[in-house]
């Protein structure tokens, strides 16, 4: 329940021994490298690098060759999708299992055929494209009934094909009205362009050129023997018959599809032997003899030292001592229990602690089970998230993280239906149920309710801050920065309770002294770092300041009651206006259920998200901020995370 | 009926409906404009990337809510409304409004740009997309704020 204590090590071994030594330590895989390059002073002694770029760059070439033919295949293999697919799910490997599985796919031979395949039919792809071109261009003159050699035959006349943009018809019209022996058509035209032929005898030629050119003519040069039409006739066989090629291609790349999820698994193997070879980055070597150093859990260190043992026959230098407790570089590593593992993900998502804090997850998972159950509170979609990933966890086959995620709505589903039995709510009212706390009535009292929470959360975080100096044995901080300001707090709360109920007037006097005694002791201690004394003071002064954000922090937590209603108001307007729409004949039935179903779906996810955020919220800035600093540096297991199976 | 008569006599019932209108429309307005930026964001990192689909739509969705929290507060004025309501009742409903409607519009269009660059950060680092959502919600908590206000006065005074 908490971080797990972590042993440094320093391991000197033979080169030789070095990639028999990473792959056992790959297989125990609970070992955390300390990157020794960052080290100045080792590399002043004369100790080398010990990465070897070679072989990375010779593996990099192989993820790329089976990520091409992955990617190529993906587009073609058709997978289970659905239900069923979820029932099935990853497939499920041991280290050893999945290496003899790797080991034993020729993805060379797949690639090469891939490659071979994709090239040809790429090849093909582009002379497609260029007939099509120029079928394009061809079509342009269908009209032109001439075979396309004939069109150079003459002898006593020129004749010009091309272009003239379509805002000069007219004026080359007109132009060319002067000329007695040439003869103009407009054999097509598209939005910008006239595609024109202008016969002229040679004395004119000159001229005809002349004009053309002030036209802006360009040009074109037909390619071809026979008429435009039959020309364009024999390209369309042609590509016909190209693609004819490319589809027989196709099949054949099609016929290789079934070797995918082999890839995939040569794939996750690869990614794993890449990490091997780039952690050789972090080490240090002198001409024979590597130096390793990195962490491993303190109650695994037997287990490694037999690893390293076995692993390099017994000749080696092992050093495995406790991790210092302000080691800055230890790496951290949660454990907790079922139940508050699932919420370990939010502690990551702000900041892993550092080594010498405590884990905060099993602290704010239960608050976390009471903010959500609060917002979202409703029975109906408090049981369609219980029922729904009940069912996913019992019958479908779930990776580590996404079965963690359905525990996480799992858990979340049980405050939900308790919340939403005391707010009497179900599917937004869709059937009456007494409530313990009517929502639309009295609100006041849910607001009340909301700040008390509120109250109690903050609390909880000062005493963590509290429990955390103790534990260091500063037991003046304790009373300084959280003894003196449950003082101020409650006795400002006992303070103005008086103005909303009404309670003996003792109560407000002797509050009354607490706060002022809290607030003395924050305005005398709270500038303590500071050397002088002006300084001291107006540290206090401001360190009382604080007392502000308290206020807005209690406020925060109106939220609580502020979501709870607005998604029970909504869920509301759903079944009215669904139940305007029933009382309107048989389409009118159709129509409200729709709207009920998919309304209410719509709701319970816009609730559930706003639930899931806000209390995140709550936990990150409110509770967090009391006492929570965080900063740790993951603890990276030696290995890949598996994209394609579930490596175990 | 001139005016004065008109307004002793149905001033209550028109300002309490505009009340509601500006609680609807004003939040509405903010939540379309900032759900549509996020949008706009969202869809050039489609182009690349359809698989963040999901996660991208949990960005859009955030600055929603106010107008939802509009719709709600309208939705309990319009509980309220009675034809012969007096002025005062009218102006004090009218006024119970406001906070929601302005502070959902502004909130909502400000939330929908912090949403907008945590698309960036759903783009170039997903697993930190988290991160982006909860910024926004920081937004999201003053109109949280008005909603409550708004609720509560609405509520608050029977005349």
């Amino acid at each position: 329940m908490a971080i797990v204590k972590m042993s440094n090590f320093s391991l000197f071994a033979f080169d030789s021994k070095r990639e028999n030594l990473l792959h056992e330590l790959q297989k125990f895989k609970y070992v955390h490298f300390y990157d020794l390059a960052e080290d100045e002073s080792l590399m002043d002694e004369g100790l080398q690098s010990a990465e070897i770029p070679e072989s990375l760059v010779a593996i990099e070439e192989e993820i790329i060759k089976v990520k091409y033919s992955i990617d190529l295949l993906s587009k073609y293999y058709v997978r289970e999708t659905g239900i069923k697919a979820m029932q099935k799910g990853k497939e499920s490997f041991s280290f050893d299992e999945l290496e003899d599985k790797a080991s034993k796919v020729d993805y060379h031979g797949v690639y090469n055929k891939l490659k071979e395949l994709d090239t040809k039919k790429e090849a093909l792809n582009q002379e497609v494209i260029k007939l099509k071109t120029s079928v394009d261009e061809l079509s342009h003159w269908i009209k032109l009934d001439t075979s396309i050699k004939d069109l150079s035959l003459f002898e006593q006349s020129h004749i010009f094909l091309g272009t003239i943009p379509k805002k000069l018809k007219q004026k080359v019209q007109n132009e060319l009205t002067i000329t007695e022996l040439t003869y103009f058509e407009i054999i097509s035209e598209d939005k910008d362009n006239l595609y024109v032929m202008v016969l002229t005898y040679k004395s004119e030629e000159e001229a005809v050129k002349d004009i053309l050119r002030n036209n802006s003519f360009s040009i074109l040069k037909l390619i071809g023997e026979d008429t435009p039409e039959r020309e364009i006739a024999q390209i369309n066989d042609k590509i016909e018959e190209l693609e004819g090629k490319i589809s027989e291609y196709e099949e054949e790349i099609v016929a290789l599809s079934n070797n995918l999820p082999d890839l995939e698994v040569v794939y996750d193997y690869l990614m794993n032997e890449k990490l091997r070879v780039m952690s050789s980055e972090k080490f240090l070597m002198t001409e024979s003899v590597i130096i390793i150093r990195g962490y491993v859990p303190t109650d695994m260190a037997g287990e490694f030292t037999e690893t390293v043992k076995a692993a390099l026959d017994n000749v080696y230098y092992l050093e495995i001592k406790e991790a210092d407790n302000d080691d800055p570089n230890v790496p951290i590593l949660l454990k907790n229990s079922k139940f508050a593992q699932t919420f370990e993900s939010l502690t990551s998502m702000y900041a892993l602690p550092k080594y010498n804090e405590v884990d905060p997850t099993p602290f704010l998972a239960p608050f976390y089970l009471i903010f959500f159950g609060m917002m979202l509170a409703d029975i109906g979609y408090g049981l369609a998230l219980l029922i729904g990933t009940t069912v996913a966890l019992k019958k479908f086959n779930l990776s580590e993280n996404q079965k963690n995620f359905m525990r996480f709505f799992n858990y979340l589903s049980y405050p939900t239906i308790v919340w939403g039995l005391i707010y009497g709510s179900f599917l937004g009212g869709i059937i009456p149920m007494p409530a313990l706390i009517d929502p639309a009535t009295e609100y006041f009292n849910i607001l009340i309710i909301s700040i008390v929470f509120g109250i109690f959360h903050l609390y909880f975080g000062l005493g963590l801050k509290a429990y955390l100096s103790i534990k260091e044995g500063k037991y003046l901080d304790a009373l300084f920065d959280v003894g003196f300001w449950y003082m101020a707090l409650t006795g400002g709360i006992g303070f103005l309770l008086p103005m909303f109920i009404t309670l003996p007037s003792i109560i407000k006097n002797i509050s009354l002294v607490v706060m002022i005694i809290g607030m003395v002791g924050i305005v005398a201690t709270g500038g303590r770092e500071s050397k002088s004394i002006p300084g001291k003071a107006v540290g206090g002064l401001y360190s009382l300041y604080g007392i502000s954000g308290y206020v807005g922090d209690f406020v925060s937590y109106s939220r609580l009651m502020a979501l709870g209603l607005s998604g029970g108001f909504i869920g509301g307007a759903i079944n009215m206006i669904a139940g305007m729409l029933f009382d309107s004949g048989i389409i009118g039935i159709i129509a409200g259920v729709v709207v009920f179903i998919g309304g209410q779906f719509f709701n319970i996810f816009l609730s559930a998200l706003g639930a899931y955020v806000h209390s995140i919220r709550l936990i990150f800035v409110e509770f967090f901020g009391k006492f929570y600093e965080g900063g740790g540096i993951p603890f990276n297991l030696f290995r890949s995370e598996a994209k394609y199976i579930n490596l175990k | 009926m001139n005016f004065s008569e008109f307004m002793v006599q149905y001033g209550g019932v028109f300002f309490a409906g505009l009340g509601a209108a500006i609680a609807v429309f004003l939040s509405g307005i903010g939540s379309a404009i900032g759900v549509g930026l996020v949008g706009e964001a969202a869809s050039g990192l489609m182009i690349e990337e359809p698989e963040k689909f999901g996660k991208s739509l949990v960005l859009q969705l955030l600055p929603g809510t106010q107008g939802l929290y509009g719709f709600v507060i309208g939705l309990l004025v319009l509980g309220k409304l009675s034809v012969g309501m007096p002025l005062n009742e009218g102006l004090y409903i009218f006024a119970a409004c406001l906070p929601i409607g302005f502070v959902g519009w502004l909130s909502a269009v400000a939330q929908g740009k912090t949403a907008a660059a945590g698309i960036a950060i759903l783009a170039k680092n997903e697993e930190q997309s988290t991160k982006g959502i909860i910024y926004a919600v920081m937004v999201e908590t003053y109109a949280l704020l008005a909603f409550v206000t708004s609720l509560i006065l609405v509520n608050a005074v029977s005349f």
